[in-house]
């Protein structure tokens, strides 16, 4: 069965996270994706993860600053239905494919620009690591950590926004012109990436509440959910109080503390009243092997998980079952364990489309297609 | 110009965080979405921010799906929709009556989009759960908080499993839709918390079974390496620095007074800076600590040594009052009802055919209840029972002590 963008061509030019994983989840519905780099290969590709967020891609290694690399790209377009470019505002017109230019002459293509902070910002100039939009958008003072002050987030958080906010712009876009025929520019950016996770937590509201702002408020030691977290005796467990599900015995008489509140009279204690509880819990807790406790709240319909790394991820049983730990021939290191699609669809199945390419893998090919 | 989703109407069966914020997003880019909210009002309504983050936009219906009137309402609504969306744990739906074949029959093209806890099959599938669990399964509580040093796992508070799973959400309904305008067939779709969480490490993978390498944090929480870090200024204030090639790491040391570390060995390359670590951050330290962050930040953009000065958001307030941010589109601004003048961030993707909106503020209770019904074909006398027997609501005198908190 074909995937849902079966037939459609997307030239992506990006580098980093947001650009090649947003492409990711569009190759992976079938878009046949081409991956323009310069020669010698795009630079990041000396972090090991890479080749997971690179694959199901074709490469062509072309340098779109001389003449004949020009001429290839060109040749490209007219056989494109989307182009994914990450660079600054005005790097693409310096090589002669801005926007405008582009669109003049191939009017269907889907344009995506996304660079680190969106053009006419003040810092739309400034370097664009994710380190740095997590510093300037405020990410790093959002989140508490063990020590007062911004704590740098090791997700890179901003890329991990962006990359949706590609996927869903290219689709948008495309579902736009089978009304209107035409492409156009869909821009977005590390910084908009940054804003799409605190949709929870930045709102101003004029006659808000105090529990409106108590209940979502930054806090040391960090908010609700912390209280949570517990040490076993050979690792660390989160434990939750909604599961969906109809508990056959109390978390607190699984580990054997029969005199503790239920968990929703819990949560609305004082939070030094809670804290006594918890004191509680923590030493019941370290009695416990970490799976063996993850096993025995799951058996009684109790949230519950390991917090495992994300290496061990790939023995998780809800994984497998998700058909998320797949197996993928990377062309240089060999067999490899990645994750799977995580978009299911039972219309237009996604799949993984191959491994990272190495760079230039598919240059003759590419351009046997195009006659040259 | 016409919306990019324009002619598209979701309805949204969802409750909490991780089934609405999807919706909310298609909203944006054009979709007419209706809330299908029990009379009783979405469990989330009970904590204003969390809920306000996921709800702009809506029109609203409040209705008592569980009542044989309520779910034939529902299932006119289908009829006239192009996706439906929810986030009900496994066979709740199909309880109901409003599962895929239900709203199959009475629409053949529908999209159908399920974001689930934990997936469709598998031995969690039965289980909701709350976005922190999620943090736990794929690693991210480990990583955040550098465990592996002895710290204590760390919960990030950005609710982005939640939004995660949303997002997936919004990008299968996409393909799906885009599917559906090429052949006319719908299909049924779903995504999870759980997946949401997992695609936040996907750099991490096995070689031939062994983990490959990732960066971990510091026991301070401070970065990845010494060149990709935050440093303590003079001034008790933070930067966070981006030295990553070469040429930003030899700009770094001259900027810094300290090129001398230059002609070291173990600094040369970027694998040998990267074994060093704390010998190299042991050098720049208590070079940082000689200087404001001001001083810093402007001493390295003439260098040309990326770098940011953290930004306080006092409270997450202060984007949403940034003149940029707000000239740019990316906050919107919206005025409701009960709470007055609102704030959260805006359009985060621009189009410049096809512009999105943002609809409106969260919507109350069944606001558009009497709407919707008679948009239907229901008459005010037939909707005016339905209300009284509580099969529907629509705000009235008591909707303050009833939803608002």
């Amino acid at each position: 069965m074909p995937g849902a963008l079966d037939g459609v061509r997307i030239l992506d030019l990006s580098w980093g996270i947001a650009g090649p994983l947003g492409v990711l989840l569009l190759a992976e519905q079938g878009a046949d994706v081409i991956k323009v780099e310069p020669p010698g290969g795009d630079p990041f590709r000396a972090y090991d993860g890479y080749r997971v967020w690179n694959r199901s891609r074709r490469s062509l290694t072309v340098d779109l600053k001389s003449d004949t690399g020009g001429e290839v790209f060109e040749r490209l377009l007219a056989t494109a239905d989307v182009v994914v470019e990450s660079f600054r505002p005005d790097v693409m017109e310096q090589l002669g494919f801005g926007y405008d230019t582009v669109h003049a002459a191939h009017p269907r293509v889907v344009y995506l620009s996304c660079p680190a902070y969106p053009d006419g910002h003040r810092y739309a100039q400034r370097p664009g690591y994710d380190a740095l939009v997590q510093a300037s958008s405020g990410q790093m003072w959002e989140q508490p950590g063990w020590r007062p002050g911004p704590v740098f987030l090791h997700m890179p958080m901003p890329s991990m926004g962006a990359f949706f906010l590609i996927s869903t712009g290219v689709l948008t876009a495309l579902i736009a012109r089978e009304a209107t025929g035409r492409g156009q520019h869909v821009t977005t950016s590390l910084f908009a990436g940054a804003m799409l996770y605190t949709t929870q937590i930045w709102q101003h509201v004029e006659k808000a509440t105090a529990q409106f702002h108590e209940l979502m408020g930054k806090s040391y030691p960090p908010g609700i959910h912390q209280t949570m977290i517990f040490e076993c005796a050979d690792g660390w467990v989160h434990a939750s109080i909604m599961s969906g599900l109809t508990p056959t015995k109390s978390q607190d008489a699984i580990l054997g503390l029969a005199d503790a509140p239920d968990p929703f009279a819990f949560m609305a204690l004082p939070p030094d009243e809670r804290e006594q509880f918890n004191a509680r819990r923590r030493e019941k807790f370290k009695e416990w092997k970490r799976d063996d406790i993850v096993a025995a709240f799951q058996e009684h319909n109790h949230a519950i998980e390991a917090i495992i790394t994300p290496d061990e991820q790939f023995a998780h049983p809800q994984l497998i079952a998700n058909q998320m730990v797949q197996t993928v021939v990377d062309p240089i290191v060999g067999e490899t364990t990645q994750i799977g699609t995580p978009l299911h669809m039972f219309g237009t199945p996604t799949a993984i489309q191959g491994p990272q390419p190495t760079p230039g893998q598919h240059n003759e090919e590419i351009m046997k297609e195009l006659g040259l | 110009m016409t919306l990019a989703l324009e002619g598209v109407r979701l309805l949204d069966f969802g409750q909490y965080l991780a089934g609405p914020f999807g919706p909310m997003i298609l909203g944006d880019l054009g979709a007419e979405v209706i809330k299908i909210e029990p009379v009783t009002g979405d469990g989330m309504r009970l904590a204003s921010k969390p809920f306000f983050g996921c709800q702009r936009g809506k029109r609203d219906i409040a209705l008592n799906v569980k009542d044989p009137r309520g779910l034939a309402i529902a299932l006119e609504l289908v009829g006239t929709a192009d996706v439906v969306h929810h986030n009900m744990t496994a066979g709740v739906a199909t309880k109901l009556g409003i599962d895929y074949a239900a709203c199959k029959q009475v629409k053949p093209d529908i999209v159908y989009c399920n974001t689930w806890a934990y997936g469709l099959e598998g031995p969690l599938a039965r289980f909701g759960g709350l976005d922190p669990l999620y943090q736990a399964s794929s690693g991210l509580e480990h990583e955040s908080a550098a465990v592996h040093e002895g710290n204590t796992p760390l919960y990030y508070r950005f609710g982005m499993c939640d939004a995660s799973n949303a997002m997936l959400s919004v990008v299968a309904v996409l393909g799906a839709l885009y599917h559906r305008k090429r052949t006319g067939e719908g299909q049924e779709v779903w995504t999870s918390l759980f997946d949401g969480g997992a695609i936040f490490t996907s750099d991490a993978h096995l070689v031939g079974g062994t983990p490959a390498p990732r960066p971990h944090l510091d026991k301070d929480l401070m970065g990845m390496s010494a060149t990709y870090r935050l440093y303590r200024t003079q001034d008790e204030e933070w930067i966070c620095i981006a030295a990553v090639t070469d040429d930003e790491f030899v700009a770094l040391c001259t900027a810094l007074g300290v090129p001398e570390i230059l002609d070291d060995v173990r600094f040369r390359t970027s694998p040998a800076r990267r074994e060093h670590r704390r010998q190299l951050e042991s050098v720049l330290e208590p070079r940082f600590r000689t200087k404001t962050a001001t001083f810093w930040t402007r001493t390295l953009d003439d260098a040309g040594v990326p770098n940011e000065v953290p930004v306080d958001t006092l409270g997450g307030e202060a984007p949403l009052f940034d003149a940029d941010n707000v000239e740019l589109g990316l906050v919107a601004r919206y005025t409701h009802p009960v709470f007055g003048d609102m704030r959260q961030f805006g359009e985060l993707i621009g189009f410049s055919e096809t512009p999105g909106r943002i609809a409106g503020p969260p919507p109350l209770v069944g606001q558009d209840t009497r709407a919707v019904l008679r948009e239907l074909g229901h008459e005010d006398p037939e909707i005016d029972a339905l209300i009284a027997d509580g099969v529907c609501y629509e705000p009235d005198d008591h909707y303050s002590e009833r939803f608002v908190n």
